[in-house]
């Protein structure tokens, strides 16, 4: 074939791929389903705070409220600006509920509620409606009519001459509400007024707490205009989606500029590297591609794909990026590049397979997040594989230099062979590394999620401060107590009331909520309505009350016929309460499931743990802690994990085995990645790391590249030239490798930082172990 | 007539004292409810509504809230942002007696009429909350004093409050008519 149309091929070629891969990259960006529900990337829980934990993760009452602070002009105008902004988002879609303490008014009772009130009011609890109690209210009555504020009770009064109406919105007001100045909550200096905001979004879901936290902000600036006196106000903002906004986008941030960074040095590396600009271009199609066909494999195989799959996914398939590196070294003038890819392939495709197979030990681990992980990296790995295999050779023009005729190579390789082949030094080094490992003092493994996205110190202070003035309940603990059914759970919650009234007045904690306080369990709604007079006794009650006093005999007609509404309505019931504000905080307190109810406590201000959970365990409730349960699922997920992966090295290295038959060879391949892998842990655990799930998967990645540098040192064999290639390829490889994630592990956030430390320090000791252990030796013959 | 003469002419250096007799009506009473007390501006600032019989009641009107103590029962809070009705009383009335012209121009419009002897000063609600329920509050003077706080809302009776003179005047009227033309001063001709 003559150049010119060879070249048009491979122009053709090479557009036809760059399309199949927009085309899948369209279509996945349409059909994907990203996932940020954390409850698929667990395993199946087990206690009853796990349970809770997975069944309501984020979305309990305290992880989807956020606690807003304005400050910075005089207290009158933070006030308006409070009710400014209550009502501009009380009409956005992405808040479910915001209160500012402005509306225990008499408008806070939804008007079809309003027939319940004698049900939901705890007043009969403590009086009967006769006549001492009927002439004591009218009393009070009298003198609101003669007050100033006449207006506001007088349209009332007819109908509701306990203002029961007025009592019941006082009773739903937050249990520990801060001060009010000016109609609103303010803190106790008085200088910021306070609200708190529910989300729509589950806690988990970052997408809708950043669009939930934009609308806040939004809102928050439209509202100046209404409140031109309060335009120096400023607004701060709290809680466990604010924090989970601000790391997101801090960690977009940082990767946003190492993204670039990292691009930029690698499309310069291999440009020196190959002297060629298309190669850095062409050695960027196999990874592309693999991780579409990846996504596109988890897509097809699951529901969604998982969001950590897709993070941890693309830090795992980062080895195939050395797979077009590999063919490239070997391309030398006047050899086909489809040649030197056969050549190759054996070597590779042991890698691959050995991987791959590896991988797929993570399918049988019972836990969804790492099927998705296995499915995810074995097409990657695959897909690039296949496409440095059959695809980019056609696409590659041969050669016009052997890197076997560097000069520089050629010294640099001398030295190397004249290195000694250690081997009982290195058996001293793995001996200590094992023994840093095993003695050094902290705990192995960090089990704390929060402290891989720590908050800063000031804000959690903040969020501290501000909990504590707002009396917002405390995402650790919570109390949950179970019955057959909704009726059977309130009841039981009900019952933990005088326990709960008791250990509030000895400070062991300062607040608590729990869904009876808004809507009470039908057995103490009937209660009540037994307690409410029938209309004979109600009349001849009401006319004792009424006598000698000012109000008109049939004044209050519309009373009597409420009472006996109140007498005969059936007791209200969750469904009742859809569509009101109540809704969203009941739900959040009350769950229904399947096989039953369970009703929360939530609490503020808890001082301590163990009184309460001793004083209610004997009321079958439990206190349930939060973050032991997700720091026992992190270690029960890491045990799955590592109990897969060591199925994973028996299998590797049973394909090594398999495709090398040689136990000499096969020793020296493995053997450097074994020592690798225990050099990082030694230098890690040495200076006082403490390991969590992301060296886990960085350390795996690890293996993986160890493993192919090991692989083809030895498919160099004996043969210098083919050495020479060899060492090419992998000083790329690695440089490649050690710049990307040496910028990561420079990063101020954890998980970016393990990831990044442990690749590059792995990077740099696979080479040298590689190096030294794999490399063949000169007076071998080759087999 | 001049506004202005008006508001300084009844101004009083804080603290002072005024009775006062005010009717209520409504249609759930038999008959209007008559009380009497004092208001009384504190050196401090605060305004004090002090209602003697039938009951005994103390308003106390400050920045911001309103206080309301009544024989055996706690004292009750209430933040005048939320009722515009006590925020008006503390904003009319009492920047009346502190001779606060500003405060006064800055919640409402001023129309005066009449004479010095016999005068009437209209305060008509800036605020849109407080206008959609009192029209205007009229009040009525002869010289340096304040005799009568008219109370118009939107809807439903004028409500009537009788100071000073007026009050001592009251004193034993009960006739709803006759308090009226108290009020207006009618029965001073």
């Amino acid at each position: 074939m003559s150049s010119v149309p060879r070249g048009r091929f491979r122009a053709v070629l090479a557009l036809a791929w760059l399309a199949l891969l927009g085309v899948g990259g369209w279509l996945l960006s349409g059909h994907l389903r990203l996932e940020e529900d954390l409850r698929r990337f667990l395993p199946t829980p087990r206690t009853p705070a796990q349970v809770l934990l997975v069944d309501e993760l984020g979305e309990g009452p305290g992880a989807r409220l956020l606690l807003l602070a304005l400050s910075g002009a005089s207290p009158e105008a933070l006030a308006a600006r409070s009710q400014a902004l209550r009502a501009a988002l009380a009409d956005r879609p992405e808040i479910a509920l915001a209160a500012n303490g402005g509306d225990a008014g008499l408008d806070a009772v939804p008007a079809h509620l309003l027939p319940y009130r004698y049900l939901l009011s705890p007043t009969l609890d403590e009086h009967a409606l006769d006549a001492d109690y009927l002439r004591a209210e009218l009393e009070q009555r009298l003198q609101d009519l003669g007050s100033p504020a006449a207006a506001l009770v007088e349209p009332l009064l007819p109908s509701d001459p306990t203002l029961e109406t007025l009592r019941v919105a006082e009773a739903w007001q937050p249990a520990r509400a801060p001060q009010r100045l000016h109609g609103v909550w303010f803190d106790r200096a008085g200088a910021q007024a306070l609200l708190l905001v529910q989300t729509r979004a589950p806690g988990f879901d970052s997408a809708g707490q950043q669009a939930a936290v934009a609308a806040i902000h939004d809102a928050f600036g439209a509202s100046a205009a209404a409140v031109p006196e309060s335009a120096g106000a400023r607004l701060e903002l709290s809680g466990p989606g604010a924090f989970a906004v601000a790391i997101r986008e801090r960690t977009e941030r940082e990767m946003r500029w190492i993204g670039t960074a990292d691009t930029l040095g690698l499309l310069l590396l291999l440009a020196l590297a190959y002297r060629r600009w298309s190669m850095p271009l062409l050695g960027a199609l196999p990874l592309a591609s693999g991780g579409l066909a990846g996504l596109g494999a988890v897509a097809l195989a699951f529901d969604g794909v998982h969001g950590i799959t897709v993070a941890f996914g693309f830090t795992l398939i980062g080895v195939a990026q050395d797979y077009p590196i590999h063919f490239f070294s070997h391309l030398r003038p006047g050899l086909d590049p489809r040649q030197a890819v056969r050549a190759l392939w054996p070597t590779l495709a042991t890698g691959v397979a050995a991987t791959c197979i590896a991988y797929a030990t993570f399918l049988f681990s019972g836990v969804q997040g790492l099927q998705q992980l296995a499915v995810f990296t074995i097409a990657g790995l695959g897909v690039a594989a296949a496409c440095t295999r059959w695809l980019l050779p056609r696409l590659t023009m041969p050669a016009r230099r052997d890197p076997a005729h560097s000069v520089r190579l050629a010294r640099l390789w001398q030295g190397v062979a004249r290195l000694p082949r250690p081997r009982r030094s290195l058996l001293l080094l793995a001996a200590v590394a094992l023994a840093v490992v095993l003695l050094a003092p902290q705990p192995f493994w960090q089990n704390d999620l929060s402290r891989l996205t720590p908050v800063p110190p000031a804000d959690l202070q903040r969020d501290a401060r501000l909990r504590a003035e707002l009396g917002a309940p405390d995402v650790r603990y919570v109390l949950a107590v179970h019955g057959a059914d909704t009726e059977q759970a309130l009841r039981a919650s009900e019952r933990l009331l005088p326990v709960l009234r008791r250990l509030q007045g000895e400070g062991v904690l300062e607040g608590y909520d729990l869904a009876a306080r808004y809507l009470p369990s039908a057995a103490t709604q009937q209660r009540r309505q037994a307690r409410l007079p029938d209309e004979a006794a109600l009349r001849a009650a009401l006319a004792r009350a009424l006598e000698g006093s000012p109000f008109r005999g049939d004044a209050f007609e519309p009373f009597v016929a409420d009472v006996a509404a109140a007498r005969a309505a059936a007791p209200l019931a969750l469904a009742d309460l859809a569509g009101t504000p109540l809704e969203l905080g009941v739900a959040g307190l009350l769950l229904e499931r399947a096989g039953g109810s369970t009703a929360l406590v939530s609490l503020s201000g808890l001082q301590d743990p163990d009184a309460l959970a001793a004083a209610v365990a004997p009321l079958g409730a439990r206190l349930l802690d939060l973050k032991q349960a997700s720091e026992s699922l992190v270690a029960q997920w890491r045990a799955r994990l590592l109990g897969a992966l060591a199925a994973a090295v028996l299998l590797l290295a049973a394909t090594v085995w398999l495709a090398l038959r040689s136990p000499r060879r096969v020793l020296r391949v493995l053997a450097p990645m074994a020592l690798g892998t225990l050099l990082i842990l030694a230098v890690l655990r040495g200076c006082g790391v403490e390991l969590n799930l992301f060296h886990l998967v960085a350390l795996i990645l690890v293996a993986g590249l160890g493993l192919d540098y090991a692989l083809f040192f030895d498919h160099a064999g004996d043969d210098r030239d083919q050495q020479l290639r060899t060492l090419h390829a992998v000083i790329v490889c690695s440089l490649t490798t050690a710049l990307v994630f040496s910028l990561l592990a420079l990063s101020a956030i954890p998980v970016l930082r393990a990831i990044g430390s442990t690749v590059a320090l792995g990077v740099v000791f696979n080479f040298a172990l590689a190096l030294l252990v794999a490399r063949a030796p000169a007076q071998e013959a080759s087999p | 007539m001049d506004a202005a003469w008006i508001v300084q002419a009844v101004a009083r250096p804080a603290p002072s004292r005024t009775a006062f007799v005010e009717l209520r009506s409504s249609p759930m009473l038999r008959q209007p409810l008559r009380l009497e007390g004092e208001y009384r501006r504190e050196a401090d600032g605060r305004l004090v509504r002090q209602v003697h019989a039938p009951y005994a009641e103390t308003t106390t009107l400050e920045d911001g809230q309103a206080t309301v103590e009544r024989a055996g029962r706690a004292p009750r809070r209430i933040a005048l942002a939320r009722a515009p009705e006590l925020a008006a009383v503390r904003n009319g009335f009492g920047a009346l007696l502190a001779g606060d012209a500003e405060r006064l121009q800055q919640h409402y419009t001023l129309h005066a009429e009449g004479g010095r002897q016999r005068w009437t000063l209209a305060l008509v609600p800036r605020d849109p909350r407080l206008a959609a329920s009192l029209a205007r509050i009229v009040l009525h003077g002869r010289g340096a004093e304040l005799r009568c706080v008219e109370s118009r809302p939107v809807k439903g009776e004028p409500q009537r409050t009788l100071l000073a003179g007026a009050a001592a005047e009251a004193a034993g009227v009960t006739d709803a008519t006759a308090l009226a033309a108290l009020c207006r001063g009618d029965a001073a001709r």
